[in-house]
């Protein structure tokens, strides 16, 4: 029997989990705010959004303020609909235990 | 992996949500500041309108005041919004309109003559503010605030001017500048916490 069954394996992962909660109650997030949440390194941060983009779950808006590069994150339907599931199944997945 | 592991790894994956959902709230609750500016705004615009400058001491303050606070917002940088933030924000900001274009109409018009109606206006709508605010965040403090100021609305409304005065700077100081200092050092032992959760 595989581990885990009913669980996104792109939500799955603890970074990119702590992304899409985080990016799910808010409207829109900067690079540099989500960096400050999770304490994650700039390489493996871009390195999960990128992977949330691709399967779009979140979706990013790069302007420029002020001459500085920004990037503004925000969780699309999608995302939402996934983390959803995610913690239904989880819930599901631990039954009694919690 | 064991069930018992595999139920320690998921467990951890609920509190990590959990946690999060937790470091995203946490951005909406630097508003202290706010409470002691207007707190002593409000008492430089009594003192100035005492000493005989009653036509623009308000105005000129009020101005002052809500130009500080724009740009006090704006140096906290790059936060996120959120439902319940834009709420609680737009709350106020609507209140301190209403009261302005308020004031202003009665003072330009002539028609603010009795100081205890203005007084028990401004009581009442910040009253109304407090206790909207305390119900959007669940915080008992903030409605005793509003209780407060609703207090003072009663007070302007049946006793003298000397009365209605002094119970809107009781409240003024009570629930701006008290409440203010409160919510500032919450605020700074949250951010010790969590700096210390992530050393």
């Amino acid at each position: 029997m595989p581990e885990l069954p009913d669980l996104n394996p792109v939500v799955h992962g603890k970074l990119r989990l702590a992304l899409l909660t985080l990016l799910a109650g808010v409207d829109e997030a900067e690079f540099t705010w989500l960096r400050e949440k999770t304490g994650a390194t700039d390489g493996n941060l871009g390195a999960q959004l990128m992977k949330l983009e691709e399967a779009g779950y979140v979706s990013v808006e790069k302007k420029f303020v002020q001459r500085k590069p920004q990037s503004l994150y925000r969780i699309t339907d999608a995302g939402r609909a996934a983390l959803t599931e995610y913690v239904r199944a989880l819930k599901e997945l631990l039954g009694s235990a919690i | 992996m064991g069930a018992n592991a595999k139920d320690v790894e998921l467990t951890e994956r609920l509190n990590l949500i959990e946690a999060m959902i937790a470091e995203g709230r946490r951005k909406c609750e630097s508003w202290g500041w706010t409470f002691v500016l207007w707190g002593v705004a409000y008492y430089v615009a009594f003192s100035w309108a005492a000493w005989g400058h009653f036509a623009y001491a308000w105005p000129v303050t009020v101005v002052a005041a809500a130009l500080l606070t724009v740009v006090g917002f704006w140096r906290q940088g790059n936060r996120p919004g959120t439902t319940l933030g834009r709420a609680v924000a737009s709350t106020w900001w609507a209140m301190g309109i209403s009261m302005f274009v308020l004031f202003d109409a009665l003072g330009f018009s002539g028609h603010l003559t009795d100081p205890r109606i203005s007084l028990a206006a401004a009581s009442a709508m910040l009253g109304t503010a407090n206790a909207a605010c305390s119900m959007m965040l669940k915080w008992k403090a903030e409605f005793a605030c509003a209780l407060v100021w609703w207090a003072a609305t009663v007070a302007a409304s049946f006793g003298s001017v000397d009365t209605a005065v002094g119970a809107f700077l009781v409240a003024i100081f009570l629930c701006q500048i008290v409440f203010g200092i409160y919510a500032m050092v919450l605020e700074a032992r949250r951010r010790r916490v969590r700096g210390a959760a992530h050393a």
